[in-house]
Protein backbone atom coordinates (compact mmCIF):
# COMPACT_ATOMS: atom_id res chain seq x y z
CA UNK A 1 0.00 0.00 0.00
CA UNK A 2 1.81 3.72 -1.00
CA UNK A 3 2.48 6.01 1.71
CA UNK A 4 -0.78 8.34 2.64
CA UNK A 5 0.12 11.78 0.97
CA UNK A 6 -0.24 13.01 4.69
CA UNK A 7 -1.67 12.96 8.31
CA UNK A 8 -4.67 10.46 8.82
CA UNK A 9 -7.58 12.59 7.53
CA UNK A 10 -10.34 9.54 8.14
CA UNK A 11 -9.79 5.81 10.01
CA UNK A 12 -12.78 3.30 9.72
CA UNK A 13 -11.86 0.24 11.94
CA UNK A 14 -13.65 -3.13 11.86
CA UNK A 15 -16.83 -1.12 10.55
CA UNK A 16 -19.87 -3.54 10.22
CA UNK A 17 -23.46 -2.97 8.64
CA UNK A 18 -26.29 -5.29 6.86
CA UNK A 19 -29.62 -4.70 5.38
CA UNK A 20 -31.33 -8.12 6.13
CA UNK A 21 -28.95 -10.94 4.71
CA UNK A 22 -26.90 -8.55 2.26
CA UNK A 23 -23.75 -7.76 3.97
CA UNK A 24 -22.49 -3.91 2.88
CA UNK A 25 -19.44 -3.62 5.38
CA UNK A 26 -17.94 -6.64 6.72
CA UNK A 27 -15.25 -5.60 9.47
CA UNK A 28 -14.19 -2.48 6.80
CA UNK A 29 -11.22 -0.52 7.61
CA UNK A 30 -9.45 2.06 5.91
CA UNK A 31 -7.38 4.54 5.97
CA UNK A 32 -7.46 7.94 4.04
CA UNK A 33 -4.62 10.96 4.15
CA UNK A 34 -4.99 14.23 4.39
CA UNK A 35 -4.98 15.20 0.50
CA UNK A 36 -5.47 11.82 -1.01
CA UNK A 37 -6.99 10.89 -4.29
CA UNK A 38 -8.61 7.42 -3.54
CA UNK A 39 -9.94 5.79 -5.85
CA UNK A 40 -12.67 2.59 -5.21
CA UNK A 41 -13.98 0.38 -7.96
CA UNK A 42 -16.24 -3.25 -7.28
CA UNK A 43 -19.34 -4.92 -8.91
CA UNK A 44 -22.64 -3.40 -8.27
CA UNK A 45 -24.05 -4.45 -4.76
CA UNK A 46 -20.46 -4.85 -3.33
CA UNK A 47 -21.17 -1.84 -0.67
CA UNK A 48 -19.90 0.99 -2.78
CA UNK A 49 -22.57 3.61 -2.18
CA UNK A 50 -23.20 2.13 1.47
CA UNK A 51 -19.61 2.74 2.52
CA UNK A 52 -20.12 6.49 1.59
CA UNK A 53 -23.52 6.58 3.44
CA UNK A 54 -21.53 5.33 6.39
CA UNK A 55 -18.69 8.03 6.52
CA UNK A 56 -21.10 10.46 5.51
CA UNK A 57 -23.56 9.56 8.54
CA UNK A 58 -26.27 8.66 6.74
CA UNK A 59 -25.94 5.23 7.97
CA UNK A 60 -25.18 3.66 10.97
CA UNK A 61 -22.59 0.91 11.26
CA UNK A 62 -23.62 -1.88 13.63
CA UNK A 63 -20.06 -2.35 14.55
CA UNK A 64 -16.92 -0.74 14.36
CA UNK A 65 -15.38 2.87 14.61
CA UNK A 66 -14.88 5.84 12.33
CA UNK A 67 -12.62 8.69 13.57
CA UNK A 68 -12.74 12.10 11.41
CA UNK A 69 -9.96 14.69 11.36
CA UNK A 70 -8.71 12.88 15.09
CA UNK A 71 -12.41 12.75 16.32
CA UNK A 72 -14.71 9.80 16.58
CA UNK A 73 -17.79 10.45 14.34
CA UNK A 74 -19.89 7.45 14.51
CA UNK A 75 -22.71 8.73 16.59
CA UNK A 76 -22.54 12.31 14.88
CA UNK A 77 -25.66 12.95 12.26
CA UNK A 78 -25.25 13.79 8.69
CA UNK A 79 -25.45 17.71 9.52
CA UNK A 80 -22.47 16.96 11.70
CA UNK A 81 -20.32 15.08 9.68
CA UNK A 82 -20.84 17.85 6.91
CA UNK A 83 -20.23 20.42 8.82
CA UNK A 84 -16.96 18.74 10.22
CA UNK A 85 -15.75 18.75 6.62
CA UNK A 86 -16.95 15.84 5.27
CA UNK A 87 -18.57 16.60 1.72
CA UNK A 88 -20.42 13.70 -0.51
CA UNK A 89 -22.29 13.38 -3.71
CA UNK A 90 -25.02 10.99 -4.60
CA UNK A 91 -25.22 8.62 -7.08
CA UNK A 92 -28.22 10.01 -9.07
CA UNK A 93 -27.93 13.99 -8.48
CA UNK A 94 -30.82 14.92 -5.92
CA UNK A 95 -30.57 18.97 -6.45
CA UNK A 96 -33.28 21.03 -4.92
CA UNK A 97 -35.19 21.36 -7.84
CA UNK A 98 -37.53 24.21 -7.54
CA UNK A 99 -34.41 26.55 -6.23
CA UNK A 100 -32.19 28.03 -8.79
CA UNK A 101 -28.38 26.90 -9.22
CA UNK A 102 -26.98 29.32 -6.92
CA UNK A 103 -29.61 28.95 -4.15
CA UNK A 104 -28.87 25.55 -4.04
CA UNK A 105 -25.03 26.40 -3.89
CA UNK A 106 -25.93 29.14 -1.39
CA UNK A 107 -27.80 26.59 1.16
CA UNK A 108 -24.49 24.70 1.35
CA UNK A 109 -22.15 27.82 1.81
CA UNK A 110 -24.59 29.22 4.68
CA UNK A 111 -25.34 26.03 6.40
CA UNK A 112 -22.16 23.94 5.19
CA UNK A 113 -19.26 26.13 5.79
CA UNK A 114 -21.33 28.55 7.90
CA UNK A 115 -20.56 31.80 6.22
CA UNK A 116 -23.31 34.04 5.81
CA UNK A 117 -23.78 37.37 3.79
CA UNK A 118 -22.15 38.56 1.07
CA UNK A 119 -19.20 36.49 2.08
CA UNK A 120 -21.18 33.43 1.07
CA UNK A 121 -22.30 34.78 -2.04
CA UNK A 122 -18.75 35.31 -3.23
CA UNK A 123 -17.64 31.73 -2.11
CA UNK A 124 -20.91 30.65 -4.34
CA UNK A 125 -20.14 32.33 -6.98
CA UNK A 126 -16.47 31.04 -6.54
CA UNK A 127 -17.64 27.84 -6.65
CA UNK A 128 -19.80 27.94 -9.49
CA UNK A 129 -17.06 28.85 -11.69
CA UNK A 130 -14.83 26.27 -10.75
CA UNK A 131 -17.26 23.75 -11.34
CA UNK A 132 -18.41 25.50 -15.00
CA UNK A 133 -22.41 26.34 -13.60
CA UNK A 134 -21.36 30.15 -13.33
CA UNK A 135 -23.34 30.73 -16.49
CA UNK A 136 -26.30 28.55 -15.50
CA UNK A 137 -26.04 30.45 -11.91
CA UNK A 138 -30.54 31.41 -12.10
CA UNK A 139 -31.82 28.43 -13.75
CA UNK A 140 -33.92 26.29 -11.90
CA UNK A 141 -31.99 23.21 -10.96
CA UNK A 142 -34.51 20.74 -12.30
CA UNK A 143 -34.02 22.31 -15.59
CA UNK A 144 -30.75 20.92 -15.85
CA UNK A 145 -29.27 18.37 -18.02
CA UNK A 146 -27.49 15.50 -16.59
CA UNK A 147 -23.61 16.76 -16.67
CA UNK A 148 -24.90 20.33 -15.41
CA UNK A 149 -27.12 18.30 -12.10
CA UNK A 150 -23.47 15.97 -11.48
CA UNK A 151 -21.64 19.15 -11.59
CA UNK A 152 -23.96 20.79 -9.48
CA UNK A 153 -24.03 17.76 -7.30
CA UNK A 154 -20.12 18.32 -6.94
CA UNK A 155 -20.41 22.21 -6.15
CA UNK A 156 -22.78 21.59 -3.37
CA UNK A 157 -20.75 19.39 -1.68
CA UNK A 158 -17.64 21.91 -2.15
CA UNK A 159 -19.47 24.99 -0.99
CA UNK A 160 -19.61 23.06 2.33
CA UNK A 161 -15.78 23.72 2.64
CA UNK A 162 -15.15 19.74 2.61
CA UNK A 163 -11.78 18.62 3.80
CA UNK A 164 -12.40 15.09 2.64
CA UNK A 165 -14.84 14.78 -0.74
CA UNK A 166 -17.03 11.59 -1.48
CA UNK A 167 -17.60 11.71 -4.91
CA UNK A 168 -19.68 8.66 -6.02
CA UNK A 169 -20.28 8.06 -9.71
CA UNK A 170 -19.89 11.69 -10.79
CA UNK A 171 -18.57 10.74 -14.43
CA UNK A 172 -21.86 8.01 -14.80
CA UNK A 173 -24.49 8.25 -17.66
CA UNK A 174 -21.77 11.20 -19.27
CA UNK A 175 -20.19 11.10 -22.81
CA UNK A 176 -16.05 11.09 -22.86
CA UNK A 177 -15.84 14.67 -23.51
CA UNK A 178 -18.32 15.36 -20.52
CA UNK A 179 -16.35 12.95 -18.81
CA UNK A 180 -12.65 14.74 -19.45
CA UNK A 181 -14.21 17.87 -18.21
CA UNK A 182 -15.65 16.60 -14.38
CA UNK A 183 -11.81 14.97 -14.41
CA UNK A 184 -10.34 17.80 -14.79
CA UNK A 185 -12.80 19.56 -11.94
CA UNK A 186 -11.76 17.03 -9.58
CA UNK A 187 -8.11 17.08 -10.24
CA UNK A 188 -8.51 20.83 -9.60
CA UNK A 189 -10.12 20.14 -5.92
CA UNK A 190 -7.62 18.00 -5.57
CA UNK A 191 -4.67 20.22 -6.12
CA UNK A 192 -5.83 22.39 -3.44
CA UNK A 193 -5.55 19.80 -1.50
CA UNK A 194 -9.08 18.25 -0.37
CA UNK A 195 -8.94 14.62 -0.08
CA UNK A 196 -10.70 12.92 -2.43
CA UNK A 197 -12.96 9.74 -2.22
CA UNK A 198 -14.07 8.61 -5.95
CA UNK A 199 -16.69 5.91 -6.32
CA UNK A 200 -16.39 5.26 -10.58
CA UNK A 201 -17.19 2.48 -12.98
CA UNK A 202 -16.18 4.50 -15.64
CA UNK A 203 -12.73 3.05 -14.70
CA UNK A 204 -10.31 4.93 -17.40
CA UNK A 205 -11.23 8.32 -16.44
CA UNK A 206 -10.89 6.95 -12.64
CA UNK A 207 -7.35 4.61 -12.75
CA UNK A 208 -6.26 8.12 -15.26
CA UNK A 209 -6.79 10.50 -12.04
CA UNK A 210 -6.16 8.43 -9.01
CA UNK A 211 -3.13 7.51 -7.17
CA UNK A 212 -4.64 4.80 -4.88
CA UNK A 213 -7.09 2.23 -5.60
CA UNK A 214 -9.39 0.21 -3.54
CA UNK A 215 -11.58 -2.98 -4.84
CA UNK A 216 -14.73 -3.66 -2.77
CA UNK A 217 -16.84 -6.73 -3.21
CA UNK A 218 -19.20 -8.33 -0.41
CA UNK A 219 -18.69 -5.39 2.04
CA UNK A 220 -14.70 -6.26 1.94
CA UNK A 221 -11.67 -4.70 0.59
CA UNK A 222 -9.88 -6.96 -1.61
CA UNK A 223 -7.69 -5.13 -3.16
CA UNK A 224 -5.74 -1.75 -2.09
CA UNK A 225 -2.19 -0.25 -4.24
CA UNK A 226 -1.67 1.60 -7.49
CA UNK A 227 -4.84 1.50 -9.55
CA UNK A 228 -2.21 -0.92 -12.63
CA UNK A 229 -1.60 -3.45 -9.67
CA UNK A 230 -5.05 -3.41 -7.93
CA UNK A 231 -6.64 -3.93 -11.37
CA UNK A 232 -3.97 -6.63 -12.22
CA UNK A 233 -5.35 -8.64 -9.29
CA UNK A 234 -6.42 -11.89 -9.67
CA UNK A 235 -9.15 -11.80 -7.25
CA UNK A 236 -10.24 -8.66 -8.57
CA UNK A 237 -10.01 -9.42 -12.05
CA UNK A 238 -12.07 -12.57 -10.98
CA UNK A 239 -15.25 -10.35 -9.35
CA UNK A 240 -14.82 -7.09 -10.75
CA UNK A 241 -15.11 -6.99 -14.50
CA UNK A 242 -13.18 -10.57 -15.87
CA UNK A 243 -11.27 -9.84 -18.47
CA UNK A 244 -12.52 -6.32 -19.54
CA UNK A 245 -9.83 -5.25 -17.45
CA UNK A 246 -7.20 -6.20 -18.67
CA UNK A 247 -8.41 -5.18 -22.01
CA UNK A 248 -8.84 -1.70 -20.46
CA UNK A 249 -5.95 -1.10 -19.43
CA UNK A 250 -3.79 -2.11 -21.86
CA UNK A 251 -5.94 -0.06 -24.45
CA UNK A 252 -7.05 2.87 -22.33
CA UNK A 253 -10.02 2.28 -24.36
CA UNK A 254 -12.30 5.13 -23.73
CA UNK A 255 -15.86 3.68 -23.88
CA UNK A 256 -15.04 0.87 -21.84
CA UNK A 257 -17.17 1.23 -18.91
CA UNK A 258 -20.13 1.38 -20.84
CA UNK A 259 -22.80 -0.44 -19.81
CA UNK A 260 -21.80 -0.20 -16.36
CA UNK A 261 -23.05 3.75 -15.99
CA UNK A 262 -26.56 3.21 -15.17
CA UNK A 263 -26.54 0.47 -12.68
CA UNK A 264 -26.34 0.55 -9.12
CA UNK A 265 -29.63 2.75 -8.91
CA UNK B 1 -77.10 43.56 -5.83
CA UNK B 2 -77.78 40.89 -2.98
CA UNK B 3 -75.45 38.51 -5.10
CA UNK B 4 -72.43 41.21 -5.36
CA UNK B 5 -73.12 40.92 -1.05
CA UNK B 6 -72.74 37.12 -1.08
CA UNK B 7 -69.55 37.22 -2.85
CA UNK B 8 -68.42 39.93 -1.11
CA UNK B 9 -69.29 38.33 2.33
CA UNK B 10 -68.05 35.25 1.33
CA UNK B 11 -64.24 37.01 0.27
CA UNK B 12 -64.13 38.49 3.83
CA UNK B 13 -65.33 35.00 5.67
CA UNK B 14 -62.40 33.09 2.80
CA UNK B 15 -59.97 35.54 4.90
CA UNK B 16 -60.42 33.26 7.92
CA UNK B 17 -60.67 30.14 6.64
CA UNK B 18 -57.15 31.21 4.64
CA UNK B 19 -55.94 31.92 8.03
CA UNK B 20 -56.86 28.73 9.52
CA UNK B 21 -55.73 26.46 6.31
CA UNK B 22 -51.92 28.34 6.27
CA UNK B 23 -50.44 26.33 8.96
CA UNK B 24 -51.95 23.22 7.51
CA UNK B 25 -50.88 24.65 4.48
CA UNK B 26 -47.23 24.65 6.07
CA UNK B 27 -46.96 21.72 7.60
CA UNK B 28 -48.04 19.25 5.23
CA UNK B 29 -46.20 21.37 2.68
CA UNK B 30 -42.57 21.09 4.53
CA UNK B 31 -42.96 18.36 7.42
CA UNK B 32 -45.52 16.20 5.19
CA UNK B 33 -47.34 15.91 8.58
CA UNK B 34 -51.20 16.09 8.03
CA UNK B 35 -52.04 18.03 11.09
CA UNK B 36 -55.09 16.11 12.33
CA UNK B 37 -55.08 18.58 15.69
CA UNK B 38 -55.17 21.43 14.08
CA UNK B 39 -58.60 22.25 14.08
CA UNK B 40 -58.02 21.74 17.93
CA UNK B 41 -55.08 23.76 18.23
CA UNK B 42 -56.37 26.93 16.79
CA UNK B 43 -59.85 26.16 19.81
CA UNK B 44 -56.93 25.75 22.40
CA UNK B 45 -55.31 29.42 21.02
CA UNK B 46 -59.05 30.59 21.32
CA UNK B 47 -59.30 29.42 24.74
CA UNK B 48 -56.25 30.51 26.32
CA UNK B 49 -57.27 34.22 24.77
CA UNK B 50 -59.75 34.16 26.93
CA UNK B 51 -58.43 32.88 30.39
CA UNK B 52 -55.36 35.43 29.19
CA UNK B 53 -58.14 38.33 29.02
CA UNK B 54 -59.73 37.03 32.24
CA UNK B 55 -56.82 37.03 34.53
CA UNK B 56 -54.59 40.08 33.31
CA UNK B 57 -57.72 42.31 31.70
CA UNK B 58 -55.79 43.33 28.87
CA UNK B 59 -57.57 44.68 26.43
CA UNK B 60 -58.15 41.78 23.36
CA UNK B 61 -55.80 43.00 20.70
CA UNK B 62 -52.83 41.96 23.94
CA UNK B 63 -53.79 38.55 23.72
CA UNK B 64 -52.21 37.80 20.28
CA UNK B 65 -49.29 39.66 21.59
CA UNK B 66 -48.81 36.87 24.18
CA UNK B 67 -50.67 33.90 22.74
CA UNK B 68 -49.27 33.48 19.20
CA UNK B 69 -45.09 33.49 20.61
CA UNK B 70 -46.12 30.90 23.18
CA UNK B 71 -48.29 28.70 20.50
CA UNK B 72 -44.72 28.95 18.15
CA UNK B 73 -43.05 27.89 20.70
CA UNK B 74 -45.03 24.93 21.94
CA UNK B 75 -44.87 24.19 17.89
CA UNK B 76 -41.28 24.24 17.68
CA UNK B 77 -41.10 22.15 20.55
CA UNK B 78 -43.76 19.49 20.12
CA UNK B 79 -42.01 19.20 16.07
CA UNK B 80 -38.60 18.20 17.67
CA UNK B 81 -40.17 15.92 20.03
CA UNK B 82 -43.43 14.43 19.30
CA UNK B 83 -43.93 15.17 16.10
CA UNK B 84 -40.26 14.25 15.02
CA UNK B 85 -40.52 10.89 16.56
CA UNK B 86 -43.70 10.39 14.54
CA UNK B 87 -42.31 11.23 11.22
CA UNK B 88 -39.22 9.18 12.19
CA UNK B 89 -41.46 6.30 12.02
CA UNK B 90 -43.26 6.93 8.97
CA UNK B 91 -45.37 9.27 7.95
CA UNK B 92 -48.58 6.87 8.82
CA UNK B 93 -47.78 7.01 11.96
CA UNK B 94 -47.95 11.07 12.37
CA UNK B 95 -51.61 10.91 11.35
CA UNK B 96 -51.93 8.68 14.23
CA UNK B 97 -50.31 11.01 16.46
CA UNK B 98 -52.14 14.15 15.66
CA UNK B 99 -55.21 12.40 15.79
CA UNK B 100 -54.57 11.02 19.15
CA UNK B 101 -53.72 14.40 19.82
CA UNK B 102 -56.61 15.66 18.67
CA UNK B 103 -59.08 13.57 21.27
CA UNK B 104 -56.77 14.72 24.20
CA UNK B 105 -57.00 17.99 23.25
CA UNK B 106 -60.81 17.59 23.22
CA UNK B 107 -61.33 15.78 25.90
CA UNK B 108 -58.79 18.02 28.17
CA UNK B 109 -60.70 21.36 26.89
CA UNK B 110 -63.74 19.52 27.61
CA UNK B 111 -62.80 18.73 31.35
CA UNK B 112 -61.63 22.38 32.28
CA UNK B 113 -63.77 24.60 29.94
CA UNK B 114 -66.67 22.53 29.88
CA UNK B 115 -69.46 21.56 26.66
CA UNK B 116 -70.81 25.37 26.61
CA UNK B 117 -69.83 27.92 23.84
CA UNK B 118 -67.17 30.76 24.59
CA UNK B 119 -66.43 34.14 22.85
CA UNK B 120 -63.04 36.09 23.30
CA UNK B 121 -65.23 39.87 24.12
CA UNK B 122 -63.90 42.66 21.94
CA UNK B 123 -66.88 44.99 22.21
CA UNK B 124 -68.35 46.96 19.78
CA UNK B 125 -66.27 45.82 17.29
CA UNK B 126 -67.64 42.65 16.76
CA UNK B 127 -70.53 44.25 15.19
CA UNK B 128 -69.75 48.12 14.32
CA UNK B 129 -69.96 47.98 10.26
CA UNK B 130 -70.25 50.02 7.09
CA UNK B 131 -72.42 50.25 4.63
CA UNK B 132 -71.85 50.70 0.74
CA UNK B 133 -74.95 51.42 -0.70
CA UNK B 134 -78.15 49.94 0.35
CA UNK B 135 -77.69 46.16 0.24
CA UNK B 136 -73.89 45.95 0.83
CA UNK B 137 -72.88 45.91 5.09
CA UNK B 138 -68.79 45.16 5.59
CA UNK B 139 -68.08 44.63 9.38
CA UNK B 140 -64.80 45.98 10.60
CA UNK B 141 -63.69 42.91 12.11
CA UNK B 142 -64.48 41.00 8.79
CA UNK B 143 -62.85 43.26 7.22
CA UNK B 144 -59.27 42.89 9.82
CA UNK B 145 -59.19 39.03 9.79
CA UNK B 146 -59.43 39.33 6.07
CA UNK B 147 -56.25 42.01 5.83
CA UNK B 148 -54.36 39.89 8.36
CA UNK B 149 -54.99 36.92 6.46
CA UNK B 150 -53.71 38.49 3.10
CA UNK B 151 -51.08 40.00 4.88
CA UNK B 152 -49.92 36.64 6.86
CA UNK B 153 -50.19 34.02 3.44
CA UNK B 154 -48.23 36.73 1.10
CA UNK B 155 -45.76 37.56 4.00
CA UNK B 156 -44.98 33.93 4.39
CA UNK B 157 -44.78 33.80 0.82
CA UNK B 158 -42.07 36.14 0.26
CA UNK B 159 -40.33 35.23 3.25
CA UNK B 160 -40.31 31.59 2.06
CA UNK B 161 -38.74 32.53 -1.65
CA UNK B 162 -37.11 35.39 -0.62
CA UNK B 163 -35.24 35.31 2.72
CA UNK B 164 -32.24 32.63 3.38
CA UNK B 165 -34.27 31.01 6.15
CA UNK B 166 -36.90 30.86 3.93
CA UNK B 167 -34.73 28.93 1.59
CA UNK B 168 -33.85 26.49 4.22
CA UNK B 169 -37.50 25.37 4.73
CA UNK B 170 -38.03 24.81 1.07
CA UNK B 171 -34.42 23.10 1.01
CA UNK B 172 -35.92 20.58 3.54
CA UNK B 173 -39.12 20.54 1.98
CA UNK B 174 -37.74 19.46 -1.05
CA UNK B 175 -35.49 16.76 0.34
CA UNK B 176 -34.50 16.79 3.89
CA UNK B 177 -31.05 13.98 2.99
CA UNK B 178 -29.68 16.65 0.30
CA UNK B 179 -30.47 18.97 2.94
CA UNK B 180 -28.14 17.50 5.40
CA UNK B 181 -25.10 16.54 2.88
CA UNK B 182 -25.37 20.55 2.23
CA UNK B 183 -25.02 20.97 6.14
CA UNK B 184 -28.54 21.47 6.95
CA UNK B 185 -30.14 20.68 10.52
CA UNK B 186 -33.72 19.23 8.82
CA UNK B 187 -34.72 18.38 12.65
CA UNK B 188 -34.21 22.17 13.69
CA UNK B 189 -35.69 23.84 10.02
CA UNK B 190 -38.70 21.59 11.07
CA UNK B 191 -38.63 23.32 14.35
CA UNK B 192 -38.85 26.46 12.66
CA UNK B 193 -41.47 25.69 10.12
CA UNK B 194 -43.93 24.18 12.86
CA UNK B 195 -43.28 27.57 14.86
CA UNK B 196 -44.38 29.31 12.06
CA UNK B 197 -47.42 27.18 11.26
CA UNK B 198 -48.54 27.26 15.03
CA UNK B 199 -48.32 30.76 15.40
CA UNK B 200 -50.31 31.25 12.65
CA UNK B 201 -53.28 28.38 14.21
CA UNK B 202 -53.10 30.67 17.27
CA UNK B 203 -53.80 34.05 14.89
CA UNK B 204 -56.40 32.48 13.79
CA UNK B 205 -58.36 30.72 16.57
CA UNK B 206 -57.63 33.90 18.39
CA UNK B 207 -59.58 35.30 15.33
CA UNK B 208 -62.46 32.82 15.45
CA UNK B 209 -62.79 33.37 18.79
CA UNK B 210 -63.66 37.17 18.50
CA UNK B 211 -65.61 36.47 14.78
CA UNK B 212 -68.02 33.80 16.42
CA UNK B 213 -68.99 31.49 19.63
CA UNK B 214 -66.64 28.67 19.90
CA UNK B 215 -66.67 25.49 21.90
CA UNK B 216 -64.57 22.19 22.60
CA UNK B 217 -65.74 20.30 19.48
CA UNK B 218 -65.43 22.59 16.91
CA UNK B 219 -62.25 22.11 16.16
CA UNK B 220 -62.24 19.29 14.47
CA UNK B 221 -65.94 19.58 13.10
CA UNK B 222 -65.71 22.81 11.18
CA UNK B 223 -62.29 24.50 11.14
CA UNK B 224 -60.10 21.39 10.23
CA UNK B 225 -62.54 20.60 7.28
CA UNK B 226 -62.44 24.01 5.66
CA UNK B 227 -58.84 24.52 6.33
CA UNK B 228 -58.46 21.03 4.47
CA UNK B 229 -60.58 22.14 2.09
CA UNK B 230 -59.25 25.64 1.53
CA UNK B 231 -55.77 23.77 1.00
CA UNK B 232 -56.63 21.41 -1.78
CA UNK B 233 -58.85 23.91 -3.38
CA UNK B 234 -55.35 26.01 -3.78
CA UNK B 235 -53.38 22.95 -4.57
CA UNK B 236 -51.00 21.42 -1.69
CA UNK B 237 -48.19 23.38 -0.96
CA UNK B 238 -48.81 26.76 -2.19
CA UNK B 239 -49.37 29.82 0.04
CA UNK B 240 -50.91 31.51 -2.61
CA UNK B 241 -52.72 28.76 -3.32
CA UNK B 242 -54.18 28.76 0.19
CA UNK B 243 -54.98 32.02 0.39
CA UNK B 244 -56.97 31.68 -2.79
CA UNK B 245 -59.05 28.76 -2.17
CA UNK B 246 -59.76 30.00 1.25
CA UNK B 247 -61.46 32.45 -0.36
CA UNK B 248 -63.06 30.65 -3.16
CA UNK B 249 -64.34 28.22 -0.43
CA UNK B 250 -66.03 31.76 1.50
CA UNK B 251 -67.51 32.67 -1.84
CA UNK B 252 -69.21 29.49 -2.39
CA UNK B 253 -70.61 29.00 0.91
CA UNK B 254 -71.97 32.48 0.57
CA UNK B 255 -73.50 32.01 -2.61
CA UNK B 256 -75.05 28.68 -1.19
CA UNK B 257 -76.49 30.55 1.65
CA UNK B 258 -77.51 33.24 -0.94
CA UNK B 259 -79.74 30.37 -2.20
CA UNK B 260 -80.99 29.53 0.74
CA UNK B 261 -79.66 29.13 3.96
CA UNK B 262 -79.36 25.21 4.14
CA UNK B 263 -77.52 25.38 1.00
CA UNK B 264 -74.53 27.04 2.98
CA UNK B 265 -72.20 24.21 3.32
CA UNK B 266 -73.25 22.04 0.88
CA UNK B 267 -72.48 24.47 -1.74
CA UNK B 268 -69.06 24.60 -0.51
CA UNK B 269 -68.71 20.97 0.09
CA UNK B 270 -70.05 20.41 -3.54
CA UNK B 271 -67.39 23.15 -4.76
CA UNK B 272 -64.88 21.11 -3.06
CA UNK B 273 -65.64 18.03 -4.81
CA UNK B 274 -65.97 19.79 -7.94
CA UNK B 275 -62.26 20.89 -7.82
CA UNK B 276 -61.25 17.21 -6.37
CA UNK B 277 -62.55 15.73 -9.84
CA UNK B 278 -61.89 18.41 -12.50
CA UNK B 279 -58.37 20.01 -11.00
CA UNK B 280 -57.16 17.67 -8.30
CA UNK B 281 -53.69 19.19 -8.00
CA UNK B 282 -55.08 22.81 -7.19
CA UNK B 283 -56.04 25.64 -8.86
CA UNK B 284 -53.10 27.58 -8.47
CA UNK B 285 -50.68 24.49 -8.98
CA UNK B 286 -49.20 23.31 -12.26
CA UNK B 287 -49.04 20.10 -13.42
CA UNK B 288 -47.11 17.54 -10.81
CA UNK B 289 -43.53 17.01 -11.88
CA UNK B 290 -41.76 14.61 -10.91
Amino acid sequence: MPEPAGPDLLRLDGVCKSFGKVVVADRLSLTVGAGDLVGIVGPNGAGKSSLFGLIAGDLRPSAGQIVFAGRPVTRLDATARCRMGIGRTFQVPRPFGGMTVLENVLVAVQQGAGLRRRPSYAAAAAVLDRTGLLGDANIPAERLGLLSRKRLEVARALATGPDLLLLDEVAGGLTDPEVAELVTIVRGISAQGVAVVWIEHVLHALTATVHRLLCLAGGTFIGDGAPAEVLALPEVREVFLGTEVTASLHQAGPRLADGQDREDR
Amino acid sequence: MSWVNAIIQGILLGGLYALFACGLSLMFGVMKVVNLAHGDLAVVAAYIGLGVIAITHVPAVWAFVIVVPVFAVIGYVLQRTLLQAALDRGVLTTLLVTFGLSVVIENGLQQFFSANSHSINIGSLVSDSFSIGSQITIAYLDLVILVVAVVVLLGLQYFLSASASGRLIRAVADDPEAAQISGVSYRHVFGIAAAIAFGTVALAGLAFGMYSQFDPTIGTDQLLLFAFEAVVIGGLGSLWGTLAGGILLGVAQQIGAQIGAQYELLAGQLFFLAVLVLRPQGITSRKETA
